[in-house]
């Protein structure tokens, strides 16, 4: 290692300085036209990145801009179907990724002229998925400066997902050029929590003769109830992990509302299973109520034999899904 | 389990007390059901209008039953095994208590242990809740002093079960405060048996929670207690019971926010009266000082958010109280303008607090603490820490989950101070049950407080007709106690209850058919529920994970003790400092076990010290060598279930591994590496090169392929992933088998010394050549090499 010098003969490299200058000279005309035209497209692609974040290409562009070889830049390219008779809806939630990338990218401090993010929609070149040998949307490829893109330089979409973090990652991966993501803060939420709240407030003050409403305890019970059926039956579980309605099997066409597994639902399942706990804590109202009312017995009757009905035919129910959830279930199981 | 059926259906019918007496010297499955159903008959027995000493007789009775059964509930474990501490943590918990009994109480609070997190150490003192140590080591001392000499193992292994016991009285006490009697037996019943209680308190877990939501509830009560009587004592009781559950359980935040919040609530709703301002008053300012006297919580209280709402909520009481004391002493236009004043300047004053958080972006963290976890890998890897599904809810808490929203209904119907208190804790609860799974435990006693209200109040109603008459008489009795404890500021809820029993009066019919039926089909739900529990217990929630069981087809059990064979084997063949490297879940098992030095375990405090782990987990051997000597490790420890098929093994959790060396690592480990091209995750040929050489894979798969389990699979199948493995000529160079267990699954490998340096053939005077070079190398390696830790 420490000994480089030593042993070489001294010709070599003076050989070789000499043929590529040799080179130098031959090309030096062309290698002139080239620096022009590439500082062109430079300046070019500087200029639409300036007006917006993401550059969008047709054919012409992505081939001349992208493919064609006097490159001193890296791109990013998307490849998606936005119109909306294409009904991609994964497109659009990538989009929304990929400019709140390009966004961070080119208002960073170390935006340059490296870089540059476009998109290319299937209806406006769709030569170029032909070329490509592209068959699905939307798909993310990186074109490094120098080279073909090699199979690393199209994103993992299936597995990593499209968050814009992780193309971060990646970009900075194939790149090192490092993008901090700035996501612009979501005001919606806050703005329609301030319009409940003085939606509320207005209702409040217009009704303020009459506010007996608020100490009715049967509207806060619903209110409490609620709240008590929406996570019992896993809504929240719903809202973090964003499963499926419903299981449609391609074979078959056969709508599967139920999941297999016992660690997992569908949103269908757990609104049937919400409706059922309602059920059952009904029938338990009811029973109470038919004991304690006054009024005709008869009436009484029919309310507690309905209200054991549904205790007892929705618990079943219910004892049944998740019976078909919990294989094996209430036998004991070869594992133990 | 056809028997199984054929048992608790028998149970039914006999009488409690003997059924109980089976139980305990058997397998406990069938005094629940018994219980429940006894709790029924007190109140057939209380209908009769005995004298006060019946009641109180049953009552205890039926407390000590349910302390009996769930105590026995709990022992699954023992029985089949032996009285062993289960699981990871327990572990840890065990091995520091073992340190307090012997060293003494001092020692532990200054105890650093040199023996975990290898260099770097651990000070156990100062980060751990030491409640549960010193209440077994308490119990350890005095059942000594006293001359009966138990081992501390046999106080840790139990010390669940009996504390299960005092939860359920101390349940029993809360619900009697919120409804009545009746109400707090059946609540006694559900939680002495209910699994997801029981998940966390069979004997051999012994952990934290086992002895925390004893305490939480005891809080409770007392809380709910000095809110009626508003006097100082209970307070003080109250703010006791908080400092038990304070040492015990990083949970207590729960407690610091609740009551704060019942307090709140209860000043919108305007039922602000003396009793509250003296309760919470005390219990703030008393409850934050001695809080303040755990070392690992320390300065916590007054700086973090999670407590700012309890001093939002003080501050906010002194004021109402003094504008309550103006309003006394002032006209009513003075205080009107004075009002205004002080109103419009704590608007301005929240105002600008809101605005300031939301500049520093505190407020976000504040309200989405619960979502920030989910993106760290080393905590998104716990189970623990998923949201609920429905599943989960059912299955640990069966009927429960269906018929508690009824006894809220009830409590908000019939609302009254200490009612929207249970309201509260319910709401809130079932929130936090919902994003995770572990905080089902919080739950889980509301659950059974406001079922128990749901089906006593059914039970009340429908069970006998005879009894209508003497119903006042009870109702009469438990509003004498309410106004003896409280005064007549219950007026709302005596009111309805008058009404109620009006009604009983009236009510004619129904007819004795109906009311069988529906308490026969009740008792029949109950019953479900006590299966239920029985079978989750025995079957999902008894196992020590230490030890291992399988079945034959013929029922018959074979006992895989695996684990501690090769922790055993490392106590013995190894040097007493030797280092042990394994992934972090094994950690507590080999410093609790084996009694070696790890380099991390279950304290997952440090997270770069684990990604060097994973790293070295997921690299080529020569790369993982270069780690493991600049960690000083001598032995590493995997668990491989491929022989048997045991899914729990490390090849199963190594993306993991490879996921948490890639956040501190990313220039050398790459998850999309560990990969086959269409994104799956193998072992056999197709498999990733990078997966099949790295050092996780060798180990596990060492001589494997020479293995042949069975006539039909070919050499080196892989059980537990259904493949047969793809690399099967592996050859270890910097680390030797030291020791594979029966069934193969814990195996050790020993990490080799640097080899020799090859003879010099030069004569001595060549020396310094030679240093150059080395230097040289060293330089080089450590230029590589980003971490400080690995320059030699």
């Amino acid at each position: 290692m420490a000994s480089v010098s030593s042993g070489f003969p001294f010709n070599l490299p003076i050989a070789s300085l000499l043929v590529i200058l040799l080179i130098c000279l031959h090309s030096g005309g062309g290698q002139k036209k080239k620096e022009n035209m590439l500082a062109e497209k430079v300046e070019q692609m500087m200029e639409w990145s300036s007006r917006r974040s993401v550059i969008r290409m047709n054919g012409d562009k992505f081939r001349r801009f992208v493919k064609a070889p006097p490159r001193n830049y890296s791109v990013m390219v998307m490849f998606t179907a936005l119109q909306p008779q294409r009904q991609c809806s994964v497109c659009r939630q990538a989009n929304e990724e990929y400019q709140v990338l390009a966004n961070s990218w080119r208002y960073s401090s170390a935006f340059s002229n490296k870089l540059f993010f476009t998109v290319v929609d299937y209806d406006e070149g769709a030569d170029v998925f032909q070329q490509l040998n592209m068959n699905s949307a939307p798909t993310f490829m990186h074109f490094p400066a120098k080279g073909k893109p090699k199979r690393a330089d199209t994103f993992d979409l299936q597995r990593i997902g499209f968050a814009s973090e992780q193309l971060a990652k990646w970009i900075a991966d194939r790149t090192d050029v490092q993008i901090r993501v700035f996501r612009p803060p979501n005001y919606s939420g806050t703005i329609a929590l301030a319009l409940l709240v003085s939606l509320v407030g207005g209702l409040l003050y217009l009704r303020r003769n009459n506010l007996e409403f608020i100490y009715n305890k049967t509207g806060w019970a619903m209110a409490a109830l609620c709240v008590v059926f929406a996570m019992t039956s896993g809504q929240m579980w719903n809202h973090i992990r964003g499963p499926p309605y419903a299981h449609k099997n391609p074979q078959n066409g056969q709508v599967s509302y139920i999941h297999g597994s016992s660690q997992a639902q569908f949103v269908a399942e757990s609104h049937i299973i919400l409706l059922l706990n309602a059920a059952i804590t009904m029938g338990m109202v009811l029973l109470n109520e038919a004991a304690t009312s006054k009024g005709d017995v008869g009436k009484r009757r029919i309310i507690c034999l309905v209200g054991l009905g549904l205790v007892v035919f929705f618990f079943s129910f219910l004892l049944s899904i998740f019976r078909s959830k919990y294989h094996g279930y209430p036998y004991r199981t070869e594992s133990g | 389990m056809a028997e199984h059926h054929g048992s608790v259906s028998d149970s039914k019918h006999k009488a409690s007390a003997a059924n109980v007496g089976a139980s305990f010297s058997g397998n406990g499955r069938t005094s629940p059901v018994a219980n429940v159903s006894s709790g029924a008959e007190r109140a057939l027995s209380t209908g009769l209008a005995q004298p006060a000493g019946w009641q109180s007789l049953l009552s205890f009775t039926i407390l000590f039953l349910a302390w009996l059964a769930g105590f026995s509930a709990r022992l699954f474990a023992v029985i089949r095994f032996e009285s062993i501490i289960h699981e990871f943590d327990p572990w840890f918990n065990y091995r520091s208590t073992h340190h307090l009994t012997i060293n003494g109480f001092y020692e532990f609070l200054n105890w650093f242990d040199d023996r975990a997190w290898y260099p770097l150490g651990r000070i156990v003192g100062g980060t751990v809740y030491p409640g549960l140590m010193v209440t077994a080591g308490l119990i350890h001392y005095v059942l000594n002093l006293l001359h009966v000499t138990v081992h501390i193992r046999d106080v840790c292994v139990f010390l669940a079960p009996v504390f299960s016991g005092l939860t359920s009285i101390s349940t029993f006490l809360l619900t009697r405060e919120l409804w009545n009697q009746g109400a707090g037996l059946l609540a006694a019943c559900f939680i002495a048996i209910v699994p997801g209680y029981i998940s966390r308190s069979v004997a051999g877990s012994f952990d934290n929670e086992g002895i925390a939501i004893f305490a939480l509830q005891f809080t409770y009560y007392l809380w709910v207690k000095s809110v009626k009587t508003g006097s100082v004592f209970w307070a003080i009781g109250c703010c006791l019971s908080y400092f038990y559950m304070v040492s015990a359980w990083g949970g207590y935040v729960f407690i610091i926010n609740l009551i704060p919040l019942h307090v709140f609530v209860l000043l919108l709703m305007q039922r602000y009266s003396r009793r509250v301002y003296i309760a919470y008053s005390t219990f703030y300012i008393v409850g934050l000082v001695l809080s303040m006297q755990i070392p690992f919580v320390g300065f916590q209280p007054i700086r973090t958010s999670e407590h700012m709402a309890a001093a939002g909520v003080f501050a906010l009481l002194q004021a109402y109280a003094f504008l309550q004391y103006l309003k006394d002493r002032l006209t009513k236009q003075e205080f009107q303008t004075l009002f205004f004043l002080g109103v419009s300047l704590a608007a301005g004053a929240v105002f600008l607090t809101v605005i300031y958080l939301t500049y520093t972006g505190d407020i976000f963290r504040l309200l989405y603490t619960c979502y920030i976890p989910i993106h760290i890998p080393i905590i998104a890897s716990v189970s623990e820490h998923q949201p609920t599904t429905w599943v989960s809810f059912f299955f640990d808490l069966h009927i429960l989950v269906c018929t508690f929203p009824a006894g809220l209904w009830f409590c908000i119907k019939n609302i009254n101070d200490e009612r929207v208190f249970v309201a509260l804790y319910a709401i809130s609860a079932v929130y936090f049950a919902g994003v995770m799974v572990r905080l089902m435990l919080t739950l889980t006693p509301v659950v059974c407080m406001l079922s128990a209200v749901a089906f006593s109040s059914v039970f009340q109603h429908y069970l006998g007709d005879d009894m209508k008459r003497e119903i006042p008489a009870v109702e009469d009795n438990s509003d004498d106690d309410d106004k003896r404890n409280s005064g007549n500021l219950y007026d709302k809820a005596g009111k309805v209850r008058k009404h109620v029993s009006e009604q009983d009066k009236a009510e004619e019919g129904l007819g004795p058919n109906i009311k069988s039926i529906v308490t026969m089909l009740m008792l029949m739900l109950l019953m479900m529920f006590a299966v239920h529990c029985t079978w989750v217990t025995s079957n999902a929630y008894s196992s020590p994970s230490v030890v291992l069981a399988s079945y034959n087809n013929d029922g018959s059990r074979n006992i895989l003790d695996d684990f501690r064979e090769a922790y055993y084997w490392l106590r013995q063949n190894t040097d007493e400092h030797a280092r042990v490297m394994s992934w972090w879940d094994y950690g507590y098992q080999i410093a609790g076990m084996a009694n070696r030095t790890t380099l991390v375990d279950n304290n997952t405090w440090n997270n770069s010290h684990i990604a060097l782990v994973g790293k070295a987990m997921s690299s080529n051997e020569s790369a993982a060598y270069e780690i493991m000597r600049s960690l000083d490790v001598d032995y590493v420890l995997i668990i491989f279930g491929g022989v048997i098929g045991y899914s729990g093994d490390d090849i199963n959790k190594f993306l993991w591994m490879v996921r948490i060396a890639e956040g501190e690592h990313p220039k050398d480990i790459r998850e999309s590496d560990y990969f086959t091209p269409q994104g799956e995750f193998r072992v056999d040929k197709a498999g990733s090169p990078i997966l099949l050489n790295c050092l996780m894979y060798k180990m596990s798969y060492y001589r494997f392929g020479e293995m042949q389990l069975d006539f039909r699979t070919p050499p080196g199948f892989d059980r537990t992933r259904n493949a047969e493995i793809g690399n099967k000529d592996i050859k270890l160079k910097h680390l030797e088998e030291a020791f594979t267990s029966e069934h193969w699954l814990v195996r050790i490998y020993k990490v080799k010394k640097e080899e020799n340096r090859a003879p010099l053939d030069h004569s001595p005077r060549s020396t310094i050549t030679n240093k150059q070079k080395y230097t040289s190398k060293k330089v080089w390696f450590a230029l590589r090499c980003d971490h400080p830790l690995w320059v030699v």
